[in-house]
């Protein structure tokens, strides 16, 4: 027990504020109860997709600032794909949206590794070719879900035990959870920890450096179409337009334990960091904060957060 | 950081309980899902201002930022959480935020849509005549051309249910003037810089052009003709503050402003009070409707020359009320105080 809490002291210590929050939340609004973590959850899931991307492109020594456009192409994708070919062609569309995820982030892996130009920069650019992309796709909201896909995300699990645990959180775990634990147990997981703590190390050690960023960025990617099918999913139309997820998945990745300088870091702690982001926000509206104030306090976690995740890379750069 | 999240939110705490102690009247919940626009902050203050003046609200909830449809829904859950009695929505676009908006009057809260419609049956919409506004201001402004030429067309956002509106409205104006085409085609998602520099691009780009319809992001358009030093060629805009100053000082512009009142908060607001009370309207769907001041005729000049008021945010609309929907005083909406402020 005790070496388990030396080794995750920092997710320990984000689980503890996520039920302080918790209470905090149900003393502010003593109604809050399963509905209302069910809605928490349900606001949570894109940005869940959006800092597994972030964090996994971030552990790898990079960082993905494309990650919003590249969720605004899955979700008008696969509204597109899912209003054209119904709901026996769900399933392919799916797959259609994973693998355009997968190839967005390997071009911009790709474009990081033979440009040698900064991730920052590279991703930056791209932000707008995606973008671009996203208003080729539809130029205005459109599209359709399908309905079981979109009950997959609503209410409760409806099993004896668990009618308290929201179907999102579930799918979280299963979607989320299942590709972090296979890449954990591969090889190339390995890899990418190795080139995100020391790529020369790496390197000498025979890790094909390149391919195995550019693999780093494909797995962002596909997490960043996931969710854009999420949003899709709970607004129930494609939207072409960017969401305010960039700034949030940084932040709920560095508050979750990913270091900026790549090598460091989980999933559970971004995970448990992006309810916290989402319950700071609910709690700032049931208080009925002035919203300017709200928008100023929520800015100002981030900025703290990712000014202190920077200044802990910098030092750890020192060393 | 942790000591820092206590501090914020022990504040935000007390502040919190200090509201709920005047809990008597309605409780108010808005969403908005664009911050920093002139015409969006007269709705948020036009809201709160009604709410004031009507007596009858106790406290408002306010979610206000820029996101996105999903942000929205979050948004609208988290006010339903809060329990308010209704909710004033501004909605990102008419289908997105649909599931949300049915938890909410499923769980007995009214919801009235202000500035653009909502396809959920259960809300009540309160907007500007969209399709109008669009149609008289393109009008006006093929009519100047002489019904020939083209003209810039600067929409606000793709896919927001007003600017499929307008733009209806613009097609059934073209539809009369065959001789009238569009040279290009941009959305300024009613953001002022984004619009102003794509007026500088267009016109540094030397494709001749002969007018402008914008959809209310008016004033820099104006402002990017003086810089560039370009002949002016008819705008239109909207009711803007800044807008109908620059059509009131002329100086070889000739313009005409549609009126779109951001006030439609307040209305939005009113009508929410009334259906709490046991009067809804027959209809789900309340259409206010737009005039249009022109420059180039006395009766516009006359009603711009009416308008001016200097204190006005020159981003804001000129028509702060709406008669018959709205109670407050022209100084009760500039200090833009709600209730309890």
């Amino acid at each position: 027990m005790r070496r388990f809490l030396a080794r995750h002291y920092w997710v320990t210590g984000l689980a503890v504020l996520f039920v302080l929050m918790l209470g905090l939340t149900r003393i502010i609004q003593p109604g809050f109860g399963i509905s209302g973590l069910e809605s928490v959850t349900r606001a949570a899931l894109p940005y869940a997709f959006a800092t597994a991307a972030m964090s996994i492109t971030i552990i790898a020594g990079g960082i993905e600032l494309s990650v919003a456009s590249m969720m605004a192409v899955g979700g008008t994708l696969s509204a597109v794909l899912m209003a054209k070919w119904g709901v026996a062609g769900t399933v392919p569309a799916l797959l259609v949206v994973m693998l355009a995820g997968a190839a967005m982030g390997a071009v911009n892996g790709v474009a990081v590794v033979l440009s040698r130009v900064p991730d920052i920069v590279v991703t930056l650019a791209m932000m707008y070719v995606w973008g671009g992309v996203a208003l080729l796709i539809l130029n205005g909201p459109g599209g359709t879900a399908t309905p079981w896909l979109r009950e997959l995300i609503l209410g409760q699990v409806p099993l004896p035990g668990l009618r308290w645990l929201p179907q999102a959180a579930l799918v979280m775990a299963v979607v989320i959870g299942g590709i972090w634990w296979s890449l954990r147990r591969s090889k190339l997981g390995l890899s990418i920890y190795a080139i995100g703590s020391d790529q020369t190390a790496a390197f000498r050690s025979g890790v094909a450096v390149g391919p195995t960023r550019v693999a780093a960025y494909a797995i962002g990617g596909m997490l960043a179409a996931l969710g854009g099918l999420s949003l899709t999913l709970s607004t129930g139309v494609g939207e072409p337009i960017p969401g305010p997820y960039l700034m949030a998945s940084v932040a709920a990745a560095v508050l979750g334990g990913v270091a900026l300088t790549g090598g460091i870091g989980g999933i559970l702690g971004p995970v448990i960091a992006v309810f916290i982001l989402r319950l700071a926000r609910l709690d700032l509206t049931l208080m009925s904060v002035d919203p300017n104030v709200t928008t100023i306090v929520e800015g100002t976690i981030m900025a703290v957060v990712v000014m202190i995740g920077g200044l802990v890379a910098l030092r750890e750069k020192r060393r | 950081m942790t000591r820092l999240l206590q501090g914020a939110a022990a504040t935000a705490l007390l502040s919190g309980i200090a509201g709920m102690a005047m809990a008597d009247g309605y409780v108010i919940g808005v969403s908005n899902t664009v911050q920093g626009n002139g015409w969006r902050e007269e709705m948020v203050c036009a809201i709160k201002a009604q709410a004031l003046a009507s007596g009858q609200v106790a406290s408002l909830n306010i979610a206000h930022r820029n996101t996105d449809a999903a942000g929205q829904l979050e948004d609208i859950r988290n006010l339903i959480q809060a329990g308010v009695d209704a909710i004033v929505v501004n909605p990102a676009s008419a289908d997105a935020v649909n599931p949300a908006i049915k938890e909410a009057t499923d769980a007995g809260i009214v919801v009235v849509a202000v500035d653009q419609a909502v396809t959920e049956p259960s809300a009540y919409n309160i907007s500007n005549d969209q399709e109008e506004y669009g149609y008289l201001g393109a009008h006006w402004l093929f009519e100047q051309m002489g019904g020939e030429g083209r003209f810039f067309y600067m929409r606000g956002a793709a896919g927001a249910g007003a600017d499929n509106d307008r733009d209806a409205g613009v097609q059934r104006a073209m539809a009369e003037f065959p001789g009238i085409s569009v040279v290009q085609e941009v959305f300024t998602n009613w953001q002022q810089d984004q619009g102003k520099q794509q007026m500088l691009d267009f016109i540094a780009s030397g494709i001749p052009f002969d007018g402008v319809w914008t959809s209310g992001i008016d004033n820099v358009i104006v402002d990017a003709f003086v810089e560039s030093d370009e002949p002016f060629v008819p705008v239109v805009g909207a009711d803007n503050a800044g807008f109908v100053g620059q059509l009131a000082a002329a100086d070889g512009l000739e313009g005409a402003a549609v009126s779109n009142p951001g006030s439609i908060g307040g209305a939005g607001l009113t009508l929410a009070l009334q259906i709490l009370d046991g009067n809804p309207p027959a209809e789900h769907t309340v259409h206010v409707t737009p005039s249009i001041w022109a420059n180039t005729t006395d009766e516009g000049r006359a009603a711009i020359a009416a308008a001016q008021n200097p204190n006005l945010d020159p981003e804001w609309p000129v028509s702060v009320e709406i008669p018959g929907w709205t109670t407050y005083t022209m100084d009760q909406i500039i200090a833009c105080d709600g209730p309890g402020e």
